[in-house]
């Protein structure tokens, strides 16, 4: 992944750098102006698509942050503080890091809709207040003064592309990062992403703190651009049309973000030239995005998509194991998991009724029972994702009450779901190293040959959904937790691929040293990879024991097949 | 006191128009699954077809019925989107869609209304209607409050009693459960979003003259419509009809603080901060995440 990360760093810097000599070189001074705008936009569009292409919540005030940046930048230039634009410009970005947490914090916790509305808020209230208090030397006219190094037009060009770059470069490595796969996550599915160990609130505010850093930065740059500012720069209007452009070019790219900024800045420019009214850009913007929200396909990626046409088709990799799995992880012996006396109640109805179950370490514990026993609610449960449960649920004898979805999964206890929900815009080695933490090269490539999965630089929109339950389970065992829980690894999957399944999940205790416990309707697969079993009806447990035993148990069968054999017990 | 007093009564009319926005907000909301933040700019679209209308000579009381149906038939626009392309959607793009729409409808309602250029925003219930410790109390602010509650009122026993307020009930649960047993979804849906449409505009009418009459400003009037539909948590019509008049009479009164009468355009983004970490407290984890 380095690898990767490298070559796609290298890659945006490079074709910013061509791109910039020919602009530089070739374009007449004019536009060369213009160009430097589109440049200042591209970077406040790349502020947006972090927050909204890539952690999928919805930022309306993108450029009030830009406004506090230029603010700032501003009053610095007045003040005549030392250091000049670049060092105004970064205490410009880093001012506005505070305000876009003050507002990402109130709509932590609920969906990204609540975030939506309170940027909206603090668009129209930024709005009010730079009216009021203007731009620091707007009324006197001051310019605010660019590096002396980059003073013309044409130099300014250079610094705004340098500055872009730099940008550019470190979004392409936070964004192939275990935290840039964690925004995705979010995105995707947020209870999926606390089950890997993510932290909901870190990632959503580290991204609304470093969108708004960003975002201030291009607010310093236009700064220096136009000399003197107003508050129009900055109106809620302007944040809005940014979240259009944003939508329809699918900012959160590269290619995209330049290609937004260029409609935004270059858009109006033609319609002068072609005597029609300015405003027209921002319909078209409208329609443009509702376009794409209506396909699901941004500009940048309906390109990205054509360009992969045009080159010769990759197969899909097999993983190969490059060297031998690491050691089996050493977990402490006894009971590694056990359930005390759980009840859990949704309004009358009892989905748990005193429920008790051990899972010794090293063991396979199998988990069945009819649809509606109560199984899926015991891994909530167990995994932190019910609001309130009685009873008790204990990791290695340390009770677990209190103790959040997040942390749990940090302390060991990792889940799968039913539907697979790993994010479809993530490479399968991102998945892992998201799910296991830090992992070197040769132990995540060996892990995926052992499982049989595809290679890590598979992307996942392009796995079928039986690989996709592997990698689930793959997730789970990478990260070396003592505690598995398999939510139904086998729905979805062939009979034969359920078959392998079952031989790979009985051999996770001995391989990496965790202990699972298995909840499947498939008995097959139940029979060869269980050491044990426990019966679930109507939330309580009627049967519990030896597979081959239990599962011949009458009760057991009654529950299932809804066989009667009253006239064998009589 | 006093003169702060009087500054929250003339917040009144204000807040009674925001209530009736925030009822609307959670009426589509509710019924139709959608964040519209397109809201005020529908109504603003009729209050600005009255506008045209009187102005061309119509008699007001025809112009304001027309303006209604305008606003209504703006609202049904934005409902074909909806439906035609975003039924199936989850409400954060909706969201995102009717975002993405505002910018549209502004640039396109600013562009026909001449942007900045003033128009005569005729007082559709002018004069005073009677005096509240000293202080007037317009016909306009009675009118909106009485309006704001009756709406309010209206919406909840619509819904709670008759079969198609049942229908709507279930559309709004499970769109596609409620289609397979004959309801006809698309057609209610268009109906809430044309209702919607022709209420707002008739209390976007009756506050213009007290705004900045612009077409930008009112379709911004969204902000307190969503603060006030986040004050009922975006499923009770009275705590929103509550939450709306309070935020207006709130704006009136900083209006009337010296020092900080400049901000009151801040207030509604300060009781939607107050209100998310507040309702943040009970969050837990739900199906959509």
């Amino acid at each position: 992944m380095k690898h990767a990360s490298f070559r796609a760093a290298a890659t945006t810097a490079l074709s910013l750098a061509v791109l910039g000599a020919l602009i530089f070189f070739l374009l007449p001074k004019y536009w060369v102006f213009l160009i430097t705008a589109v440049f200042i936009v591209g970077i406040a569009l790349q502020s947006l698509g972090l927050v909204t292409g890539r952690t999928g919540m919805i930022s309306l005030c993108q450029m009030s942050f830009a406004g506090v940046g230029a603010w700032v930048t501003g009053y610095l230039n007045l003040i005549g503080a030392p250091g000049g634009l670049a060092v105004w410009m970064l205490i410009g970005g880093l001012a506005a890091v505070p305000v876009g947490i003050a507002i990402g914090l109130p709509a932590l916790r609920l969906r990204g809709i609540n975030l939506a509305i309170v940027t909206l808020g603090f668009a129209a209230a930024f709005d009010t207040v730079l009216a009021t208090i203007t731009f620091p030397g707007q009324t006197t006219f001051t310019q605010v003064v660019r590096p002396a190094a980059f003073d013309s037009d044409k130099g300014y060009f250079l610094f705004v592309l340098l500055t872009y770059g730099v940008i550019a470069v470190v979004l392409e490595f936070v964004s192939r990062s275990r935290l840039g796969a964690a925004w995705l996550a979010v995105r995707h599915s947020e209870r999926a992403a606390a089950a890997n160990g993510i932290s909901i609130p870190r990632a959503k505010l580290s991204a609304f703190a470093i969108s708004a850093f960003i975002s201030g930065i291009s607010g310093g740059l236009l700064a220096g651009y136009l000399g003197t500012l107003v508050s129009e720069n900055f109106s809620m209007m302007q944040s809005l049309a940014l979240f259009a452009v944003a939508t329809m070019a699918g900012a959160h790219f590269a290619l995209g973000a330049i290609a937004g900024g260029m409609m935004i800045v270059l858009f109006p420019e033609l319609l002068r030239r072609l005597n029609l009214p300015q405003d027209v850009g921002n319909v078209l913007f409208a329609l443009g995005a509702v376009q794409a929200l209506s396909t699901g396909e941004t500009i940048a990626e309906t390109w990205m998509r054509l360009a992969r046409k045009l080159r010769p088709k990759r197969v899909v990799e097999a993983a190969t194991a490059a060297g031998s799995l690491p050691e089996k992880t050493s977990h402490p012996a006894g009971i590694a998991l056990e359930v005390r006396d759980l009840t859990v109640r949704y309004g009358t109805v009892t989905a748990l009724d005193k429920v008790n179950l051990k899972v010794p370490a090293g063991t396979v514990v199998g988990l069945v029972g009819p649809n509606g026993a109560g199984k899926s609610t015991l891994v909530d449960a167990i995994a932190g994702f019910l609001y309130r449960y009685d009873g008790s649920i204990l990791l290695n004898g340390k009770a677990l009450e209190g103790v959040s979805a997040t942390s749990r999964s940090k302390l060991g206890i990792r889940r799968t779901w039913q539907t697979t929900r790993i994010a479809p815009e993530l490479r399968v080695g991102e998945y892992i190293r998201l799910a296991a933490g830090p992992i070197n090269e040769s132990a995540l490539e060996s892990l995926l040959a052992w499982f049989g999965c595809p290679g890590p630089e598979t992307p996942i929109s392009t796995v079928d959904v039986g690989t996709r339950r592997l990698l689930d389970v793959a997730g789970a065992v990478a990260s070396r937790a003592p505690v598995i829980l398999l939510d139904e690894p086998a729905a979805g999957v062939s009979y034969d691929e359920a078959l392998k399944l079952g031989e790979r999940i009985a051999a996770i205790p001995e391989t990496f040293g965790s202990a699972v416990l298995l909840i499947e309707h498939d008995m097959d697969l139940v029979r060869r990879a269980c050491t044990a079993i426990t019966v679930f009806d109507f939330g309580r447990v009627i049967a519990a024991g030896a597979p081959a035993a239990v599962l011949d148990m009458p009760v057991v069968q009654k529950a299932y097949m809804g066989v009667e054999f009253e006239e064998a017990a009589e | 006191m006093d003169s702060l007093f009087t500054a929250a009564v003339a917040g009144l009319s204000a807040g009674g128009a925001y209530a009736i926005l925030g009822v609307c907000a959670i009426f589509t909301y509710r019924l139709v699954a959608v964040v519209n933040f397109t809201g005020a700019a529908i109504g603003a679209a009729g209050t600005f077809a009255m506008v045209a209308l009187f102005e061309l000579g119509m008699p007001l009381l025809l112009a304001v019925l027309f303006g209604v149906a305008a606003g209504a038939l703006a609202g049904l626009a934005i409902g074909l989107v909806m439906t035609t392309w975003f039924a199936g959607s989850n409400a954060s793009t909706k969201a995102a869609v009717t975002a993405a729409l505002l910018v549209g409808i502004i640039a396109v309602g600013l562009r026909l209304t001449g942007g900045q250029h003033p128009h005569y925003f005729p007082e559709i219930i002018p004069g005073s209607a009677f005096r509240l410790a000293g202080v007037e109390v317009t016909w306009a602010a009675v009118t909106t409050l009485v309006l704001s509650v009756a709406f309010t009122l209206l919406t909840e026993q619509f819904l709670a009693r008759t079969r198609t307020g049942l229908q709507l009930r279930a559309l709004s649960q499970r769109p596609m459960a409620a289609e397979l047993i004959g309801i006809r979804v698309r057609l209610l849906a268009l109906g809430v979003w044309a209702v919607t449409g022709g209420v707002t505009a008739f209390a976007l009418m009756i506050i213009a003259p007290l705004r900045s009459p612009d077409f930008a400003s009112l379709s911004l009037l969204v902000v307190p419509a969503l603060a006030a539909a986040l004050i009922g948590a975006f499923s009770s019509f009275r705590a929103a009809l509550i939450g709306g008049v309070m935020i207006g009479l709130l704006e009136g009164s900083v209006s009337a603080i010296g020092p900080v009468s400049q901000y009151r355009g801040a207030v509604p983004f300060l009781v939607i901060l107050a209100v998310l970490l507040w309702s943040q407290r009970g969050a837990r984890w739900d199906e959509a995440r």
